[in-house]
């Protein structure tokens, strides 16, 4: 895709509103999710939202869905003329059943069959189905199970579904990062087919974190930063260094200062050719006592390289030492032995017991030194321990006993992390260490990755957070396609470049 | 940064937990609450209901001595049922498992002319086989435990028909019969007047039961298995060792039980160890709505099959068929989860809910 010229299309006269949101408010426990965000979507008009995680972006949509309830504002669903709008929603996973067929899961069956009962209509289904895809482009093979076409086609069978619903004019589609799985050809596709339905009449929301994308596509686009809307502009009047700097808050050519390093000490972990997940070739080497970041979109391999290195997801390298010592088989039993820790993204599935006590779930990791001569666990010193980590990490309320789901998503994280810091690991792995947690929790957090990192741990932090990272960390590597495309620190690491790069246009965005 | 004047930062804890003891003064409350312990305020329900009813025989020690004696050996089935529960294991072979054991026993002596003193070591070992090969099938063969076991339970009841044709197998030794009816005599004058050993054999498995997994790492290791595998792995826990080495330990206990079960009736019955299923995963989800909060443990488990047992012992004094048993059995375990769905308001989560493989409530995620 080229970014110099982005195929754009002139805004239409905007036709009458379709949607309108004022003024939506969204809490969840110790954040706000959305802060009064309104937009309008018109007749004809496609409207992209962006922003990083956690930006508000996939909440406005769970609101618009019915998945939510607002806490405050009003969503509008009818125009001038008063006729009420039609929402359809198209989800990432875009809800499409992979065994079935592409008649089948149109739901044309519907329209052949008298009753419930009644035979299938085979060819009036099968024209019906093509005449419905060939909206979008060239028709192809709706008789074969979905999970053998190409995901693009998947894609034009989900908004054909949706848009076979449409029993009156007004309607509205919204897209939930439509291309997460596309390849650039296949994003040409979905987009023409999305082009051709704001020519008829439909609005277009169009949820997207690919900045390049959003550009080409949309008509207007709307950045959200920290649940506030931050901009509401034609898509020609913004251009790339615009859209970033809008959606990291860092005002264009403005020097970001990035944090003194660390003393560095001997090499804690080394690894070459590390392939597994969406990892294809990462070479990487933390030495003990520093930060260090990694960067990347979704699908880059940040996600997957903790779990690759502690373990957890089955990966191989050519060489993989840890303190010095080859580390061959890894698994997560054996990585906690020899020292590593492991703080996964995901707190409730990986990282914790939500239905255990704080004090059963800090001490899960390591029970040995808390074990007696006999094999009974040593519960008075087991208190003790969980009493001094709540203290230390600021666990509110200081209660052990109290059910780990109980807690508020800062303290969970606390207590995540109490449980991995507690035996002074030597590699820490942080996926997302600061995911839902609220401003007082985070800066705790950050505390504890600075005192780790000064008694002498290598401190591994990959984030989404672009600011997390300028923040915590000495330097910050940037993976994308599976490798690490790029290495920043000292002056160079700036929030904006880390965006940039992740992003993969570097080059045209030189300050 | 912008947001830190916008955003007004919930102050943490400020929110008193829901479910949580609020104060130290409550705790006596909670602990005697209804919640914590329904199953002793039902007993005594039913208690005070039947010695008004039916009070000559009801009351009577006799009455009581006899439940203690034969329940004893469906608490050992639950004991059973309850370990593999806890790591996340359900074991739908349990009756199986016993059946085949009181079969075996039998066998043994007869057939192969096998000491009793080996043939009771040697249906234990057996048992713990088949727990260690249901284990496999689970674990390694990535088998839903509602399935591996309840095909395992199939495969033991053919097994179970083929060694005892059918048939009751008689004429077991003298000394094995001591096994099941010997005990501590409480009178001189009556010798029948005794607490008898499967009693304490109960109480002692019990108890050993309740101090691994209450008092070592493993059993927290256990419990964090069957509350979240993926991040009891992530923490260090081998979830399938685990879980493989529990249904052995409940293969070798529900043998236990198949072997006092056959000396108590001095018959290799095929007829008998099938029948323990419901009564006993009744008492384990029973179980869990007591004492623990939502947790399946050992004490719970206990009162639970004497809470039924008395409920069931009651209404056939007062003259009811024996398909009452199987009748209180059912309403009970709906009860019992149904209990644990009223429960589901405290933040602590019933152990059913999660182990049942319908009707999970989703957790309400944050973005």
């Amino acid at each position: 895709m080229t970014i110099e010229s982005p195929p754009r299309r002139e805004a239409t006269s905007p036709g009458s509103p379709l949607v309108t949101i004022e003024g939506i408010v969204k809490d969840f426990p110790g954040n706000r999710a959305l802060d009064d965000v309104s937009l309008s979507v018109h007749s004809g008009e496609v409207v992209a939202v962006v922003g990083h995680n956690g930006s508000g972006k996939s909440t406005l949509v769970k609101i618009l869905a019915g998945v939510y309830t607002s806490d405050g504002g009003t969503v509008e669903l009818s125009g001038d003329d008063g006729q009420q709008t039609g929402l359809h929603i198209i989800h990432q996973d875009l809800g499409l059943a992979s065994e079935l067929n592409g008649i089948e899961n149109l739901g044309i069956v519907k329209y052949h069959g008298a009753s419930a009962f009644a035979p299938f209509k085979r060819k009036q289904e099968r024209e019906h189905a093509i005449e419905l895809i060939s909206r979008f482009g060239d028709p192809f093979d709706v008789e074969v199970p979905i999970g053998t076409l190409a995901p693009a086609q998947r894609s034009i069978i989900a908004i054909a579904r949706a848009l076979d619903g449409w029993e009156h004019p007004r309607n509205v589609l919204i897209l939930d990062e439509p291309t997460e799985a596309l390849h650039a050809s296949e994003v040409r596709v979905l987009f023409d087919a999305v082009k051709k339905l704001a020519a008829e009449g439909a609005g277009v929301i169009f949820i997207s974190h690919r900045l390049d994308e959003v550009l080409e596509i949309a008509d207007r686009v709307i950045i959200l930063r920290d649940g506030r809307k931050v901009a509401d502009e034609l898509s020609s009047t913004l251009d790339h260094d615009k859209l970033v700097s809008y959606v990291t808050g860092v005002p264009i050519g403005v020097a970001e200062v990035g944090s003194s390093r660390r003393p560095r000490g001997e090499v804690a972990l080394q690894v070459e050719g590390l392939v597994g997940g969406a990892l294809d070739g990462i070479d990487l080497t933390l030495y003990a006592g520093e930060v260090v970041g990694v960067a990347g979109v979704l699908g880059s391999g940040r996600e997957a390289l903790p779990a690759c290195l502690f373990g957890a997801t089955p990966a191989t390298a050519t060489a993989f030492t840890l303190d010095g010592k080859r580390y061959e088989n890894r698994a997560p039993r054996e990585s906690i032995r020899r020292g590593m820790a492991f703080v996964p993204g995901d707190r409730a599935k990986f990282g914790s017991v939500r239905p255990l006590t704080a004090r059963e779930n800090v001490t899960l990791p390591e029970l040995k030194s808390l074990t007696t001569r006999f094999g009974a666990l040593n519960l008075t010193e087991e208190r003790a321990v969980t009493a001094d980590l709540i203290d230390r990490y600021g666990v509110k309320p200081p209660r052990a006993e109290q059910v780990f789901s109980q807690f508020s998503g800062g303290n969970q994280q606390k207590l995540v992390f109490a449980k991995w810091l507690r035996n002074r690991p030597t590699v820490i792995l942080l996926e997302e260490p600061t995911q839902g947690v609220d401003i007082g929790a985070k800066q705790a957090l950050y505390d504890a990755i600075d005192e780790a990192a000064s008694t002498g741990a290598a401190v591994l932090v990959c984030s989404s957070e672009a600011k997390e990272l300028v923040r915590v960390c000495d330097r910050v590597l940037v993976l994308r396609n599976g490798r690490i495309s790029a290495e920043f620190s000292g002056d160079q690491l700036t929030e904006t470049r880390l965006v940039m790069e992740g992003y993969g246009f570097a080059n045209e965005g030189e300050l | 940064m912008k947001t830190t004047e916008a955003i007004p930062t919930i102050a943490e804890g400020r929110k008193p937990a829901a479910g949580g003891p609020a104060a130290t003064g409550s705790r006596w409350s909670t602990l005697l609450g209804f919640r914590n312990i329904s199953a002793i305020y039902i007993f005594v329900l039913l208690f005070a209901i039947f010695a008004i009813v039916t009070p000559r025989t009801f009351l009577t020690p006799g009455t009581w001595l006899v439940l203690l004696d034969a329940q004893s050996i469906t608490v050992l089935a639950a004991i059973a049922v309850l370990i593999p529960l806890v790591t996340g294991v359900f074991n739908l072979a349990i009756g199986a498992e016993v059946g085949f054991a009181v079969i075996l026993v039998a066998v043994l002596q007869t057939k192969l002319q096998l000491p009793y003193e080996i043939a009771i070591p040697l249906a234990m070992a057996v048992g713990g086989l088949i727990g260690l090969i249901s284990g496999l099938i689970i674990t390694k063969g990535k088998i839903d435990s509602f399935i591996a076991t309840l095909g395992m339970s199939s495969i033991l009841l053919a097994g179970l028909s083929f060694l005892s044709e059918n048939r009751q197998i008689i004429g077991l030794q003298e000394g094995f019969r001591q096994f099941a009816t010997g005990g501590l005599p409480l009178s001189l004058d009556n010798p029948n007047f005794k607490i008898t050993n499967p009693v304490f054999i109960m109480l002692f498995v019990a108890f050993v039961v309740w101090y691994v997994l209450e008092r070592t790492p493993v059993g927290r290791r256990m419990y964090a298995a069957g509350y979240n595998a993926d991040g009891a792995r992530l923490s260090g826990v081998n979830v399938s060792r685990l879980q493989v080495a529990s249904l052995m330990a409940g293969g070798v206990i529900a043998a236990l039980a198949g072997v006092l079960l056959a000396s108590r009736i001095n018959a290799g019955d095929p007829t008998v160890g099938p029948g323990l299923l419901l009564p006993a995963l009744t008492a384990v989800f029973l179980g869990s709505t007591q004492f623990k909060g939502g947790r399946f443990n050992i004490w719970g488990t206990v009162i639970s099959v004497y809470v039924l047992a008395v409920g069931i012992k009651g209404l056939q004094l007062l003259g009811a068929q024996n398909w009452v048993s199987d009748l209180f059995n059912g309403v009970a375990l709906l009860a019992a989860v149904g209990l644990s769905r009223w429960e589901g308001s405290s933040q602590r989560g019933s152990a059913i809910r999660r182990a049942l493989p319908f009707g999970k409530k989703k957790e309400p995620s944050a973005r």
